[in-house]
């Protein structure tokens, strides 16, 4: 199949390839060259413009960061929405406002264009060995017809409702991993402030009823105080921002999301933005002001 | 000076009426015409859209609500910018995001038209005594030219930086209070919860440590349930959430000001968004059962 690419970052380069591999047409389109060689060299076709890419293309994906980064790819000037065929399918793999995804859908359906909403989780490791967890709304029968394409990048490929509702579900990852990861930190805190050995601590409750792939993973992360990401600070920033704002648009009041937010916010205003999500548990160090931050 | 005033709702009614009464020619615009026949029936023009008003005008004032309103009547088609004159001040008494702010006074300024940020503190009955303290951003020299008007509709007036400064104080208000909200509710809450006289306890708290202008006025509102505005809650649930925004901007964890915040959010789906902010004692309640 003729499938477009958009945004080819740590997330979006792997992906592409994976494509590629799948034995799919690629036409990509990436801001910076360097990004976009690696897909030439095998075999994708670079474009210009967001808009090129999607007149080649049956089904254009698109993966770039934030919400006005893909309003601009899909609605903007030599936007996705000014090549695409009627019939054709965008799908947006970024991490953005339900809100925003209904209404970008809505436009694009006013030309005949159909979207699904389709964010992903597992990171760059998941990416790069195509196993993803991919969360995605929009009507059924489009889901249909773009599944064997996720097939290529994903593992887990779930359809949870209409448009937005893919993006719904990865808020609630995002609250839940973001909980979790938070509480990771404060648990071997309260070891290490203690006195106790936060390592033999993490080995009693893998085992136990508070086990999570966040514990294992992430708690190792602290122990070894290596925040090389992984999932960067301020991405998981950003998705906590949209957590808050639909819950203040739908009246929702999330106390331990917003708790979190604000512990990423201080771990970006410290230079931390690029360190592993897991560098939250430098914020409460630095709180407790216990010199524990280089111990 | 040729004054203009837009967004004649429960703020902006009685502060362009004290203009009028300070002898300043007023026009005004309005969306609704009605909302604009008070102010003609004591003597203002009243204009067809925002740049006919701009055009007729020296200074311009505005307080509609959200950033979005201010965008549309500044920047917007038939907005200030296509009628004001180069040296015409622009005077946004909205509360807004600083940064969206700064952007709108800098558009302004590429067009050789002036701007303010003036947002005001002392709700409806400030407005309507003139009392109302504003804390003002933008050029000293613009601000002098200004401040014998803010002085019809003001009484504390503080400039208190460049461009956006004036916001960022609001935002500090607004977070001070909700925070604040939040400490008042819960006190009342746990008083009554433990079959306490919330009124008695009110009593003692005002002539201690814990004193405040708001534990007078709106901790007294909890204890007897009057809900009437006062502030609407959803005033200040959208302005909690401008705080947020500054927060993740600043990279600043604000943990009360996330937790009020939600507590806001909680009363809107209560449908208490009409409410005062003093409401949202009734999320404090209803998380535990209560009432």
């Amino acid at each position: 199949m003729n499938v477009g690419f958009i945004g080819l970052g740590i997330m979006g380069q792997p992906m592409a390839l994976n494509l590629v591999k799948g034995g799919h047409t690629l036409a990509v389109y990436g801001r910076r060259a360097e990004t976009v060689q690696p897909l030439e060299a095998n075999g994708a076709t670079a474009c210009g413009s967001p808009r090129d890419v999607a007149a080649k293309s049956e089904i254009t994906i698109v993966m770039v960061s934030d919400t006005p980064d893909v309003e601009q790819v899909i609605l903007g000037e030599n936007g996705v929405i000014h090549g695409a065929r009627p019939g054709s399918v965008v799908v947006d793999m970024s991490t953005i406002s339900p809100s925003a995804t209904r209404a970008m859908a809505k436009k694009l359906a006013e030309k005949g264009i159909e979207m699904v909403d389709a964010p992903v989780s597992g990171g760059d490791i998941g990416a790069i060995q195509g196993t993803l967890s991919i969360m995605v709304g929009g009507k059924p029968e489009v889901f249909e017809r773009v599944k064997p394409v996720l097939e290529c990048v994903g593992k887990t490929i779930v359809h949870i409702g209409p448009n937005g509702a893919g993006q719904v579900a990865k808020a609630c990852n995002q609250i839940v991993a973001g909980v979790t990861i938070q509480a990771v930190a404060e648990a071997l805190t309260l070891a290490r402030a203690s006195g106790v050995d936060a390592g033999k601590v993490r080995d009693a409750l893998l085992g136990g009823f508070a086990y999570s792939r966040i514990l294992e993973v992430h708690g190792k992360r602290m122990l070894d105080r290596v925040y090389k990401p992984g999932f960067k600070a301020k991405l998981h920033q950003k998705d906590m921002a949209i957590v808050l704002r639909e819950a203040h648009q739908l009246g929702l009041a999330l106390p331990a999301a917003a708790l979190v937010a604000q512990q990423f916010n201080a771990m970006v205003g410290a230079g931390e933005a690029e360190l592993d999500n897991s560098g939250i548990i430098r914020v409460l160090e630095r709180a407790a002001g216990r010199g524990m931050v280089e111990a | 000076m040729n004054v203009g005033f837009i967004g004649l709702g429960a703020m902006g009614r009685p502060m362009a009426l004290h203009l009028l009464k300070g002898g300043h020619p007023l026009g005004v615009y309005a969306r609704r015409p009605e909302s604009a026949r008070p102010l003609e029936e004591a003597g203002a023009k009243a204009y067809g859209s925002p740049a006919e008003l701009a055009a007729a005008c020296d200074a311009v004032f505005t307080i509609v609500t959200t950033t979005r309103d201010v965008e549309q009547v500044v920047l917007g088609e038939r907005g200030i910018a296509e009628g004001a004159r180069p040296g015409t001040v622009v005077v946004v008494m909205s509360t807004i995001d600083p940064a969206a702010s700064r952007r709108i006074a800098e558009e302004l300024e590429r067009r050789g038209v002036e701007m303010l940020d003036a947002p005001v503190s002392g709700g409806e009955i400030g407005a309507m005594a003139g009392t109302l303290s504003i804390m003002v951003g933008g050029k000293p020299e613009v601000f002098e030219r200004i401040r014998p008007l803010l002085e019809c509709m003001g009484k504390t007036i503080v400039r208190i930086g460049e461009s956006g400064a004036g916001q960022v104080a609001k935002m500090c208000t607004q977070l001070a209070i909700v925070a604040t909200l939040q400490g008042i509710a819960e006190a009342v809450t746990l008083a009554n919860a433990a079959g306490v006289d919330a009124s008695k306890v009110l009593d003692a708290l005002e002539k201690g440590a814990a004193a405040s202008h708001l534990l007078e006025l709106m901790g007294r509102r909890m204890v007897n349930r009057d809900f009437a505005p006062g502030v609407e809650a959803r005033l200040h649930h959208k302005d909690a959430q401008l705080v947020l925004e500054c927060a993740r901007d600043a990279g600043l964890a604000l943990p009360l000001a996330a937790l009020a915040t939600q507590t806001f959010n909680a009363l809107m789906a209560r449908g208490g968004g009409k409410l005062d902010s003093s409401a949202i004692v009734t999320v404090v309640e209803a998380a535990a059962g209560r009432r």
